[in-house]
């Protein structure tokens, strides 16, 4: 295991390198001039003088090995546009909005779909499983902006529930916390919870034909202990593995409910960054969401060991 | 308000504004009495003569100063009664409209709108214009000026703070000028090359020597907000945190000052407890939070998440659901700048190698045929109720009705590109496509946000000449690129914040504009559009002290690339200000492009 780990790890580091070259050499083949999108209505000579503080005017390649070098003293440089404000910075702002809204939405989806997978796989057939179904296909189609937009007119607008937009940190207390983020991640989380739930009803679908099944009825146990100790936990290898990736693309995917809900987060700094063509925040930004990938990758595997002691490495 | 008292103030307003316009330009004063250039404040008429020789002067400026209340509320709909002022104290929420972020707070960066409207409520000038058109001493409590209009020497309020606790001096004035005037620090120093320098003469005692006299000297250059070069800023918190820090905390004298600026997602100002004056700021705390989505937008105004809307202009489509809404109060009055759409001259079929000819001989050329037919063949009034909801003007230049005195009230009927839909169709044929048989399908250089103004524009022109528009959406950045290069068909773009005739002309239709295709092809002899005519009459205009004369000379230029289709141009903007009803905002705090809120108030 320990050797497995270290392995993965130096692995991680190769990934996670190759990743940030990739996108550091795209980044200057792509059209479109950082300082041009910043400085549209300002002087050529002011905008040369820019260029040539920033570092810009220099061979990719020495900016490349300018750039690795600082980002290994963990100095990430600072965003071109508007006060240049240290990426650090930036980056700090938002990873806790995101996590934030990540975790909240894993949580609503895995409640969500193992309800409705357990409910539907156990009644398989009949109309709870059909109405599950019929759901859990409405939850997957629906657009997560448009869902976002129809729970801030219900619940903000009409009902004046909870707040329609904008984030509250935790240090401002928990209920502001937890209530700028029921609406974001229920629109985020609905997709996945679709996802997982159709998922588990198969798996455990599939689970419950095999022998050991049958052996654990035949012995005389309950239902409850049929279906939880050994259905369940059988059919999760499929699931951690959907629910890892679920998670990842969490942290970059909500761009649009961000923009929706008016929160900054990880997925919105990235998307303006690269519109500004903002070279070190989407170098950055990137570089911590395949940081996020690749470990949360490596724990999907560490959980398959729990979750199955026959896995080892 | 009845329609009769609507006429009166019409009227008023336009006696006002000639008068403004009506001096003798030789004269160092502006037709002005020393007494009237005075501290501690002006008078509407000294301040409108000063706007008006600057050219910054527009007649809706002037409407709403005449009007005794709130700004008329759009033709047809009762604006919602407002709530009496409410006690001092509370929290404000603000909706920041079609932004990401408020990138800077810094003055000597400010280069947006949006941006200073806040930075308007954080830091102070020396003198400040309120909505009625008087100004008043900001940071100056009394000043006077020489007889040659030349040595201005102003008396600071003592007893000021910033921020931090610094006791503002007329130090503080030298270094402002002395980093506004640095072209390397502030991106604003071409406002202060008239100043040939600033002298103290004792703490509270500042002169400012000109080059010559400057009418836009009191009422732009010292303004606290929209004149950003002499906003007053502290050195010491300059110097210690660092430009980068001062442009996200602002260390001002002004009535609120900053205490949280998370860039993207929130900031936070409070109540400046040492402004000097006691009755202001009325609120205890606003916040600003940028919404760059217009739904969400329209519903935290609804829920009553936000109670005001500033920042750029609010999605048209949302104004009319505004309107209808009995809890929100919505201000509207014309807003300066164009739209417009522009045309390759160097590749066909709108070739124009020389916009020098006579306009009759243009008009053999087929290039400068179909580039007439396009701009013919699209109805304004149409065109502004698909694309803007009916939020705009119609535009034939870049001189737009917020420039009331230069604006030509008749260019509608008189130039060449007038809506003719027959006209236009002849015109194609003449070209040799008729019915757009044969014509090329062009490409419409367009952003992601235009795509819907785009899609409109092909529509209107294929069912009116038969011709087939492809967009071509591009993010802004590559837009920039392609336009620089002249390398497009067509371009989708405008202008905004365009208060004086210069806004409109220099930056666009003189041949060595910045926007000219300064990155084309060098073998291209120019960008996107050169006339030898034009280039003249902006130059002379810019020279011209004689206002009359400037305006004719403005409303020929205007005319000319009107009439020559330097570009088809669409609309005239809107500027807007929405707020709940349970938000007090005072007549004098609704200055245009503003958004002043330390005479606010908000009922729990």
């Amino acid at each position: 295991m320990t050797q497995f780990l270290i392995r993965r790890i130096l692995v991680s580091i190769v990934v996670i390198w190759a990743v940030a070259t990739l996108v550091f050499f795209m980044l200057r083949i792509v059209p479109g001039d950082p300082i041009g999108a910043m400085l549209a209505d300002v002087d050529p000579a002011a905008a040369e003088a820019l260029r040539a503080k920033l570092g810009l005017d220099q061979p990719a390649y020495v900016q490349y090995f300018r750039w690795m070098l600082n980002t290994l003293r963990g100095d990430l440089g600072n965003s071109i546009y508007g006060n240049n404000q240290p990426v650090n910075q930036i980056i700090a702002e938002a990873l806790p909005r995101t996590l934030s809204l990540s975790f909240f939405a894993m949580i609503i989806a895995l409640a969500i779909s193992f309800t409705a997978g357990i409910v539907s796989a156990m009644k398989k057939g009949t109309w709870l499983d059909h109405i599950v179904t019929f759901v859990a296909i409405l939850g997957l189609s629906m657009p997560n902006f448009w869902l976002g937009i129809m729970l801030i007119i219900i619940f903000a607008v009409n009902l004046h529930w909870l707040p329609a937009i904008g984030y509250s940190p935790m240090s401002d207390g928990f209920w502001p916390w937890l209530s700028h983020l029921i609406l974001p991640a229920i629109a985020v989380g609905a997709p996945f919870a679709a996802i997982i739930a159709r998922m588990i009803r198969s798996a455990m679908l599939e689970v419950s034909r095999e022998d050991y099944i049958r052996t654990a009825r035949s012995k005389g146990l309950s239902a409850r202990s049929v279906i939880f100790t050994h259905t369940l936990r059988n059919a999760l290898i499929p699931v951690i593995t959907v629910m890892g990736i679920a998670f990842a693309l969490l942290m970059t995917g909500a761009v649009v409910v961000e923009n929706v809900f008016a929160i900054k987060g990880l997925g919105r700094v990235m998307i303006q960054s690269i519109l500004n063509r903002d070279y070190p925040v989407v170098q950055g930004a990137i570089l911590i969401v395949s940081l996020v990938f690749v470990a949360t990758n490596l724990l999907v595997d560490i959980l398959y060991t729990v979750v199955d002691p026959r896995i080892r490495y | 308000m009845s329609e009769k008292a609507d006429k009166r103030i019409e009227e008023q307003a336009r006696r006002e504004y000639e008068e403004a316009y009506n001096f003798d330009s030789s004269d160092p004063l502006f037709g002005l009495r020393k007494e009237e250039l005075r501290g501690p404040r002006m008078t509407r008429r000294a301040v409108m003569r000063l706007l008006a020789a600057a050219g910054a002067l527009a007649f809706t400026d002037v409407l709403a100063a005449c009007a005794p209340s709130a700004p008329p509320a759009q033709e047809g709909e009762a604006a919602p009664a407002e709530a009496p002022a409410a006690a001092a104290g509370g929290a404000l929420v603000c909706g920041w409209a079609g932004t990401n972020e408020i990138v800077t707070l810094d003055p000597a960066q400010i280069n947006q709108v949006l941006q200073f409207q806040i930075a308007s409520n954080v830091l102070s000038g020396l003198t400040h214009i309120n909505a009625d058109l008087t100004a008043e001493g900001d940071l100056a409590t009394d000043w006077s000026v020489s007889d040659d209009g030349l040595e201005w020497t102003f008396t600071l309020r003592q007893g000021v703070t910033f921020h931090n606790g610094d006791p503002f001096t007329a130090d503080d004035v030298l270094y402002t000028f002395e980093r506004s005037s640095n072209p390397e620090l502030s991106i604003h120093s071409g406002v202060l090359v008239n100043v040939a320098g600033v002298e103290k003469i004792d703490d509270y005692t500042v002169k400012f020597v000109l080059n010559k006299p400057q009418a836009s000297f009191l009422v732009k250059t010292l303004e606290r907000s929209s004149g950003r070069a002499m906003t007053i800023v502290n050195k010491r918190a300059i110097e210690e945190d660092g430009p980068e820090r001062f442009g996200l905390f602002p260390i001002g004298t002004g009535p609120f000052k900053v205490t949280e600026n998370l860039v993207g997602q929130s900031l936070v100002i409070e109540k400046f407890e040492d402004y000097y004056d006691p009755e202001r700021p009325k609120l205890d705390k606003i916040t600003f939070i940028p919404i760059p989505e217009p739904e969400p937008l329209a519903a935290a105004i609804e829920a009553g998440d936000i109670q005001l809307i500033g920042g750029n202009p609010p999605a048209a489509e949302l104004i009319d659901r505004f309107l209808a809404n009995p809890d929100l109060v919505v201000s509207e009055i014309p807003g300066p700048g164009f739209q417009s759409m522009w045309f390759n001259p160097h590749r066909d079929p709108m070739k124009v190698e020389d916009f020098n000819k006579p306009l009759e001989e243009l008009k053999q050329e087929s290039g400068f045929l179909v580039r007439l037919a396009i701009a013919k063949a699209v109805d304004r009034e149409d065109y502004i109720k698909r694309a803007a909801f009916g939020r705009g003007f119609p535009a034939f230049g870049s001189i737009n009705p917020a420039m009331a005195y230069f604006f030509d009230t008749e260019i509608n009927e008189t130039s060449e590109q007038t809506y003719d839909p027959e006209a236009a169709q002849q015109l194609m044929a003449d070209a040799g496509f008729p019915g757009g048989e044969g014509f090329p399908t062009l490409k419409l250089l367009i952003t992601p946000a235009g795509k819907r103004e785009g899609e409109i524009i092909a529509d209107i022109l294929k069912k009116n000449l038969g011709i087939t528009i492809e967009l071509d959406i591009k993010d802004f950045p590559v837009l920039v690129e392609m336009y620089d290069a002249i390398d497009f068909d067509l371009l989708r773009i405008g202008s905004g914040g365009d208060y004086d005739p210069d806004d409109g002309l220099v930056d666009y239709f003189l041949t060595t504009a910045k926007f000219n295709g300064p990155k084309r092809d060098p073998s291209l002899p120019f960008g996107i559009f050169s006339e030898a005519e034009v280039d003249a009459l902006i130059e002379e205009q810019r020279s011209e002290t004689d206002l009359e004369k400037r305006r004719e000379l403005v409303r020929k230029a205007n005319k000319l690339t009107s009439d020559k289709v330097a570009c088809l141009f669409l609309n005239h903007p809107v500027d807007t200000v929405i707020y709940r009803k349970e938000v007090t905002y005072p007549d004098v705090s609704r200055i245009a492009g503003l958004v002043d809120l330390d005479r606010a108030t908000i009922t729990a």
